[in-house]
């Protein structure tokens, strides 16, 4: 069995977002950049998944961008990835050019399974793993925290709203993973070293056959002020009040 | 434009959420001297059309095959419902049922969505919205390129709609099952209990520290202000470590980093260890008896006094709405 | 009272960190005026990141009285402020070769001599302390029943609350930008906020102290260094008590102690992370630090926890702190002025040991500013110890030596210093 997992390269977002001046765009100078942390949770189901499995399970981490989303594909490769591959694209990307390119890739590499983050921490769009479903014409389950192997497809745990909602899939499927579905591992010594000596395939856009055409054009970006108020309330009515009338919260 | 409205519904009524879309479609209606219409999914959906003319017309799409909330199916109704009848503009509330949902329609309807919208307005004439990144420390404002735009807006950045004046019309959808997915089986909703939200994801967190003495308080106050508000339950160390909460509850530098719309401190002093865990909230809220609680520093309203007094209040009022 | 035009103080202190704290507490006790100035949130820099380990046998005899007299400072505290602040689980000191052994009867013999309440355990009473630890390859060990951790936010707060009730001003979100000196004297320090004057200034700024003494065109040997360590979720499997002892096992780096359930394991590494705090964000926070999963160093933390704990492993649910520790050469503090500038002193750069360090430090730091001297015996952490040592000038050279120090802080063996009582 095939699993591929999308990897998106992100800021780490506990850190302090600055807008640059012109509201272009983002700060990135001196940010660290993580692997997007639900495809982590990806990553470390799709462990999970070859080691349980009496069949040869091949897990196959993929990022679309520039060349520094090689780090991220390292990061796959030393928690346990066999193999990673870089789509090369300088341009930037919105969930309908990544899904349409992971859909490209999909036909080549015929995955049964892509499991993949419910959303990148950066954008918090939510919509990749979907659209790529629709494209392909295959089931999905979203927001899974727990995923069994029926004989011939997926019994998913869905986080949902209203409950836990359990569905059945064939394969192949999109799977998109939650926060509770695990927790990742830290990698060890030796995987490091191994995945620091990997090839990673490099393959473009062109060669897909995509043309990146955006949908979702960003007109400006603005910082929202993180400033306490520091407001001391004599009572809870005081308390209410602010919070429904001032903040528009409750 | 054209809307249509996707109504998420409960077997009875369609929820507030999507009265709150419905509001955001009316406005962009008006201001482009557009009309809208709103879509059920669903089976014996006659209580629920009853509800949602009373706010839009409506379009019916009842069959047995649409029981349940699969996205293939639902997403290929959507899909056939904007080719055939022609929609500019597609919009939905953001709550799990959509984000399965809606992307996947998008995906089927040529992939132009934004998601999560808190905000639109009109530049020369086209139309782009405000929604939030990185968890909320940045706004974007966006506009999509192709047609049908398809959104999620937040139902907390637009009141719901009121019902009008007379009831608006029903127009049945016919569904062709034949043609529906069926690589989707689904099982059963284990609805929640006291599922709450967890903590890293919740927009409101409510969390006690130090002045909530055991469990059984923790959970009347702490975890009863919690399901009143839709909430995540949250403690600092000292309880965990005392026991009244399990460790997955810990918010601080060696539990967990949350950063919620609404933070609401109860008991809790303030630690440096606690901050590094929730100071990227976007409001916080603190109580606590003692006035020089460094929790003061770093809240966005402060509130001194015995929380065994305050939060049944509170929660007394959430009771009485 | 119309605070914001009264910037005046008899002392200032730059860093609201153990360090700074402490001191201010002590000055206050003494009747000082204080403000305190922090660049952030008071506790947010190392102190808030740090593990707070309290073994109280040093090499030298004085410098364990020092550290005993603190721990009688933190009851008062613990009193005065109302919180836990101390947990005295004990600790131990593990050996699995001869040399190691060597070591540790060593420091049972200094301690001794002391009267140090330590002696040598039997591996079978290790192991029944300790059932969480592998101990089937250990040759010795010894127990000091008196030692354990002080809580870091809790030892904070209290320094705060304490502070606060003898009238000691915080200033937070507050960096000073320049050190004002006229005549060699200095009079004060320049912040975002206005300036601020005081005949004493105490440059408590953890990491950054060194940049502080910049600004007053001192050198003062310090290098910023990475530390990591690994919290562990509680396992029921593997229950570790509230109160179970802390553990010192050099021969792999590491230290350990309870933490809410769970294991705090941390190591000193051989090849530490190196920091340049002048490169980093002028709003850096480091309590936003984070380790990535394929990070090196975590990964040699995680693989020597393993050989002490073999069911601690990459998997395990845990938590990685990690943050910015401030060494010094010799791996000792340093206290007091230097001679280029009147009035200025310096507090800080406490080598992974600023938590247990800051009761008694603090109370050195107002004995100096106020009378001139201490009690104690300051010798091995004088600030100016390395003023005009060659070797010790250039920030490429301390830097070098800080790191040394740091690699090999648990890898040598350590030689006490043995007292015959007399």
């Amino acid at each position: 069995m095939k699993v591929l997992i999308p990897i998106k390269r992100v800021p780490d977002t506990d850190q302090k977002i600055q807008v640059k001046p012109d509201g272009s765009g983002i700060v990135t100078d001196g940010l660290p950049f993580v692997i997007n942390p639900f495809d982590a949770i990806a990553v470390e189901e799709a462990l999970r998944i070859r080691e349980k499995s009496t069949d040869t399970v091949e897990v196959l981490a993929a990022s679309i961008g520039p060349e520094v989303c090689e780090q991220q594909l390292r990061t796959a490769l030393a928690m346990g990835a066999d193999n990673a591959t870089l789509i090369q694209c300088d341009a930037s990307l919105d969930p309908w050019n990544v899904a349409c390119v992971l859909r490209a890739f999909a036909g080549r590499y015929q995955p049964d399974l892509i499991l993949m983050g419910k959303q990148g921490v950066d954008d918090d769009l939510s919509q990749t793993g979907q659209m790529l479903a629709a494209l392909l014409d295959w089931p999905q389950a979203t927001f899974a925290s727990k995923i069994e192997f029926l004989g011939s497809g997926l019994r998913v745990t869905r986080e949902t709203d209203a409950g836990l909602e359990i569905v059945r899939v064939t394969l192949p499927a999109v799977v998109t993973a939650d926060l509770r579905l695990n927790e990742p591992r830290y990698a060890s010594m030796t995987s490091i070293m191994k995945a620091r000596k990997k090839t990673i395939e490099r393959i473009t856009t062109t060669e897909l056959g995509v043309t990146i055409e955006p949908r979702l054009q960003l007109l400006g970006l603005e910082a929202v002020p993180s400033r306490r108020k520091s407001v001391r309330v004599g009572s809870l009515d005081e308390l209410l009040v602010k919070l429904r009338a001032e903040e528009k919260l409750l | 434009m054209r809307a249509l409205i996707i109504c998420e519904h409960d077997g009875k009524g369609i929820r507030l959420g999507s009265r709150s879309a419905v509001a955001f479609a009316n406005a962009v209606a008006e201001e482009t001297r557009g009309s809208i219409e709103c879509v059920l999914l669903g089976h014996s959906l006659a209580a629920v059309t009853q509800d949602a003319s009373t706010y839009a017309p409506v379009l019916v799409a009842d069959h047995p095959a649409l029981e349940n909330p699969v996205a293939d199916r639902y997403a290929k109704v959507i899909a056939d419902v904007v080719r055939q009848r022609g929609y500019d503009l597609v919009v939905a509330a953001a709550t799990t049922f959509a984000k399965d949902i809606l992307p996947r329609a998008a995906g089927l309807l040529g992939g132009a969505m934004a998601s999560e919208v808190i905000g639109h307005e009109f530049r020369d004439g086209r139309l782009c919205f405000r929604r939030p990144l990185f968890a909320g420390a940045v706004v974007a404002t966006v506009a999509l390129n192709a047609k049908p735009q398809i959104v999620t807006i937040r139902p907390s950045a637009y009141p719901a709609a009121s019902a009008r004046p007379e009831r608006c019309g029903v127009t049945s959808f016919a569904v062709d099952e034949a043609a529906l997915p069926k690589k989707t089986e689904f099982e059963v909703l284990q609805s929640k209990l006291s599922n709450r939200p967890d903590v890293t994801e919740a927009r409101i967190v409510v969390s006690g520290g130090r002045g909530i003495k055991n469990s059984e308080d923790f959970e009347r106050l702490v975890g009863g202000l919690a399901d009143r508000l839709h909430a995540a339950t949250g403690s600092s160390r000292a309880l965990v470590d005392a026991g009244i909460t399990p460790n997955a509850f810990q918010v601080g530098q060696t539990g967990k980093v949350v950063a919620p719309d609404l933070y609401i401190a109860l008991g809790i002093s303030g630690a440096v260890q606690h901050l590094a865990g929730m100071k990227n909230s976007k409001t916080v809220v603190a109580i606590n008896s003692d006035p020089e609680a460094p929790i003061f520093e770093v809240a966005d309203y402060g509130l001194v006094g015995d929380v065994y007094e305050l939060v049944p209040q509170w929660i007394a009022r959430l009771n009485g709405k | 009272m119309n605070e914001t035009n009264n910037n005046t103080a008899d002392v200032i202190i730059i860093g609201g960190g153990v360090a700074g704290l402490s001191t201010a507490m002590q000055l206050a006790m003494r009747g000082q005026r204080v403000i305190v100035l922090e660049r952030q949130r008071l506790g947010c820099g190392s102190s808030g990141r740090a593990a707070g380990l309290l073994g109280q046998l040093r090499g030298t005899a004085e410098h364990t009285r020092m550290l005993a007299d603190g721990l009688e400072i933190v009851m008062e505290l613990e009193k005065r402020a109302g919180v836990e602040i101390y947990v005295k689980t004990g600790s131990l000191r593990i050996a699995e070769t001869p040399e190691r052994a060597q070591e540790i009867q060593e420091l049972v013999a200094m301690g001794k001599s002391i009267g140090f309440n330590i002696d040598h355990i039997s591996i079978a009473e290790t192991a029944r302390r300790l059932p969480y630890m592998k101990t089937d390859d250990l040759i010795e060990a010894c127990y000091s029943p008196t030692d354990g951790h002080l809580q870091p936010a809790e030892l904070v707060s209290a320094y705060h609350k304490v502070g606060k009730g003898l009238g000691v001003r915080y200033e937070i979100n507050c960096p000073v930008e320049q050190v004002i000196i006229q005549g060699g004297q200095v009079k004060g320090v320049k912040t975002p906020r206005g300036e601020f004057h005081a005949p004493v200034v105490v440059n408590a700024a953890g990491p950054w102290s060194y940049l502080v003494a910049d600004l007053a065109k001192e050198t003062l040997p310090t290098a910023a260094i990475g530390h990591y360590y690994l919290t562990t979720r509680p396992d029921p499997d593997h229950p570790v008590d509230r109160l179970s002892p802390a553990v010192r096992n050099r021969h792999h780096r590491l230290y350990t102690r309870p933490e809410s359930g769970g294991l705090i394991v941390g190591i000193y590494e051989d090849e530490p992370v190196e920091y340049d705090m002048e490169k980093l964000p002028k709003d850096f926070d480091m309590s936003a630090m984070k380790a990535g999963r394929d990070n090196l160093n975590v990964a040699l933390l995680i693989h020597l926890t393993q050989q002490r704990f073999p069911w601690i492993n990459e998997r395990t649910p845990m938590t990685i702190s990690t943050g910015i520790m401030t060494f010094t050469p010799d791996g000792k503090g340093l206290c007091g002025p230097l001679p280029e500038v009147q009035g200025l002193f310096h507090c800080s750069c406490c080598s992974g040991h600023g938590i247990m360090q800051s009761p008694i430090v603090g109370k050195v730091m107002a004995d100096l500013i106020l009378d001139g001297k201490t009690k104690y015996d300051l010798e091995f952490m004088e600030a100016d110890r390395f003023h005009d040592v060659p070797g010790y000038q250039e920030r490429a050279d301390i830097k070098r030596k800080c790191y040394e120090m740091y690699a090999s802080y648990y890898g040598q063996v350590e030689k006490a210093n043995v007292v015959v009582k007399h």
